[in-house]
């Protein structure tokens, strides 16, 4: 399984690369075999010709003499006369028994006895004693210089003759269709290449749009794609226009739902001036209370819903920088002190909207109960990004944390807030398929821990 | 305290006007950006509570154009959305703090009466000087811990002036504080209420802490806390 995802995840230029270069090599081996197949034939039948060229030699040079065969003490060619030179003669009468044999072969005793009976057996291999191999050549003569003879004519050359022909012409036949594998290769690779420059194009195009650091894709693209990037920047357009009608109507829906309430909220504090409404004011500012805490959370996590095409990563400092610079002024009196504990170019894998609400709640909380002084700090373990937020006020007890992070939970009702802080940042991380834990902290605080896989 | 409350939602804006005049505040009251700028233009206030929501020009702009004109009283923004954005553009755009619509009068009135303190350099919502404690969230005056009958306009004459200690304020600022229309201000009436604190601070104090600068105003002299 390890190795089908990992194929999967293979670049198409590797895939196709791979598979046109077994192809390759398939293709040369296969020329290879074809090659030398055909260089074997032609060489045999060379062999073949010159051995029966040498036979035919022979029995030009054969007298009978009372049906006696006589050979000449020393043959024209040289080759048949020496020990040295291996092109062996032999002349056998019907029966296989030996009539005659050249000087050259008085040292080889090669494993072969001609059958004169039966079709003529041409040309042949044998070995002898010591396994070296034989090519044999078999001519029958039924005539002999006018009278009728039962004779087999046999020449024979070690193959070794041929050997360094055969290496040799191998040798170069390996050579050049190697360095033809190797350019074609590099050829296909260049190939390759310079036709995926336009798929890679795109691939950067698109990290650029999914980084947010470009809007659209450009329009400079061969034919075949410009399709697909046409059709990826109309999605794109969609997107973001839906996305901003969206965030129209949840800015007016909010406007609409929540001026109204803070009107029946006023209405209800002054039917709370009288003792004997006191009662009904205070259930309608419940239910007011309960309407708005609605209204806002789910406008909240309508508003942060994850976008499909667009992947985020929001650079934390300058994200926090305009957050403390906010609260700065709000909290001035507390003259609170933020301590920066990450990299400069420490990236968060998130939106910025997203990430601006998560951490402003988060820093919310912390400037409201710290008494001055707040952590915020990122590790990576793996995969996961580990983002806390530590203050040194007065911390969550161990019994409360599970119960602080449920929705609409507020545990600190005294101070003012809208108590859906911390179910917004929860539902911001999950949608991120992070999760959001609680703890105490070194500064004596709480420590709020935003885990996300990057 | 001359506040100048933007909101377009008629009900809302009566009610934080008569709630604010309630607590002892002279409330301009508009709908509009536009009508706000105007009202910041003629008249000197302390303190503006800004919806961001506003129909025309919107609540930020507002604010970003009230700083532009030199505008230096702290500004406090209602926001219906309650999102992170919208605090953080509109703090960035000169506004000090904010408060999430539906609100409670009492939050409110503690975040606008903390922005009063911190603009006059007040951190605690009392101010003292020597024997004389003003505590901002009773509206009363002591001296000694015994506390000073004063009306409300008279208090409120003591405590904008003691907010603007060791400054000249004119008659016409004093008036602007006790009177939400031009017609209804008298600068002899303000002689008159000031001759009145005058009188029963100094029955009680060892020592003259408002002093008249003729053709200017009033100073109060002592040091504040």
């Amino acid at each position: 399984m390890k190795w089908l995802r990992a194929r999967r995840r293979t670049s198409l230029r590797v895939r196709l690369m791979i598979f046109t270069a077994v192809l390759a090599v398939l293709c040369i081996l296969a020329v290879l075999a074809a090659v030398r197949g055909a260089f074997v034939i032609a060489l045999e039948q060379s062999i073949q010709k010159r051995l029966a060229s040498e036979a035919n030699a022979l029995i030009t040079l054969a007298r009978l003499e009372d049906r006696r065969l006589l050979m000449p003490d020393k043959l024209p060619d040289e080759k048949f006369n020496t020990l040295e030179a291996k092109l062996l003669g032999f002349i056998y009468d019907a029966e296989g028994d030996l009539l005659w044999q050249s000087r050259s072969s008085l040292d080889e005793s090669v494993d072969y006895r001609p059958q004169f009976a039966g079709p003529e057996p041409g040309f042949t291999r044998g070995r002898d004693a010591a396994g070296d191999e034989f090519f044999i050549y078999d001519l029958k003569r039924m005539h002999l210089r006018g009278q009728d003879v039962a004779l087999s004519v046999v020449t024979m050359q070690p193959a070794s003759d041929y050997e360094a022909m055969y290496s040799g012409f191998m040798e170069q036949l390996y050579l050049w269709l190697g360095l033809t594998l190797l350019v074609l290769l590099g050829l296909l690779w260049f190939g390759l290449t310079w036709g995926f420059r336009s798929l890679r194009g795109v691939s950067v195009e698109l990290d650029a749009v999914e980084a947010g650091t470009r809007a659209s894709l450009s329009e400079d693209h061969p034919s075949e794609l410009l399709r697909l990037t046409d059709s990826l920047n109309r999605l794109l357009e969609s997107e973001r226009q839906q996305r901003e009608r969206y965030r129209h109507s949840l800015d007016d829906l909010a406007h609409s739902l929540k001026t109204p309430l803070a009107v029946l909220q006023s209405v209800a504090e002054v039917i709370a001036t009288e003792p004997h409404n006191r009662e009904q004011a205070l259930v309608l500012q419940q239910h007011i209370e309960r309407m708005s805490q609605q209204i806002g959370y789910q406008l909240q996590r309508a508003s942060l819903r994850r976008s499909g095409l667009v992947r985020h990563s929001v650079r934390l400092g300058p994200l926090l920088d305009t957050l403390c610079a906010a609260l700065d002024k709000v909290y001035r009196d507390k003259q609170v002190s933020v301590q920066r504990d990450f990299a400069a170019e420490q990236h968060l894998p998130m939106e910025r909207g997203a990430l601006l609400e998560l951490l402003g709640n988060l820093l919310e909380n912390s400037y409201r109960l710290c008494l001055g002084r707040i952590r915020v700090s990122v590790t990576r373990q793996g995969r996961v990004l580990e983002l806390r937020v530590d203050d040194d006020g007065p911390g969550v007890p161990a019994d409360q944390r599970a119960r602080i992070l449920r929705r609409g939970e507020r545990l600190d009702a005294q101070h003012p807030g809208q108590g859906i802080g911390t179910a917004v940042v929860k539902d911001i991380i999950e949608s991120y398929g992070g999760e959001l834990l609680l703890d105490a902290s070194d500064l004596g605080g709480a420590c709020f821990r935003v885990r996300l896989s990057d | 305290m001359k506040l100048l409350v933007v909101e377009d939602e008629a009900l809302l804006r009566h009610h934080l006007s008569s709630r604010l005049g309630e607590q002892g505040h002279v409330v301009d009251a508009v709908a509009t950006a536009e009508e706000a700028l105007y009202r910041a233009a003629e008249y000197n206030h302390d303190l503006a509570v800004v919806d961001l929501g506003l129909p025309g020009m919107s609540g930020l702009d507002l604010i970003r154009q009230l700083r532009s004109q030199d505008k230096r009283f702290p500004i406090l923004i209602l926001t219906a959305r309650g999102n992170w954005q919208d605090k953080v553009e509109g703090l960035a755009a000169g506004a000090d703090d904010y408060v999430v619509k539906p609100f409670q009068f009492e939050e409110l009135e503690a975040r606008l009466n903390a922005l009063l303190r911190r603009a006059c350099g007040f951190t605690q919502a009392t101010i003292s000087a020597g024997p004389l404690v003003l505590d901002l969230n009773r509206k009363q005056a002591h001296v000694d811990g015994q506390p000073l009958a004063l009306t409300a306009f008279e208090y409120r004459i003591l405590e904008y002036l003691m907010r603007h200690q060791q400054q000249v304020v004119a008659k016409e600022r004093l008036s602007e504080q006790l009177y939400p229309d031009d017609e209804e201000r008298d600068p002899n009436v303000i002689e008159v209420l000031v001759g009145r604190l005058r009188r029963k601070l100094e029955a009680h104090l060892t020592f003259k802490p408002i002093e008249t600068v003729r053709g200017q105003g009033y100073l109060f002299t002592e040091r504040c806390r």
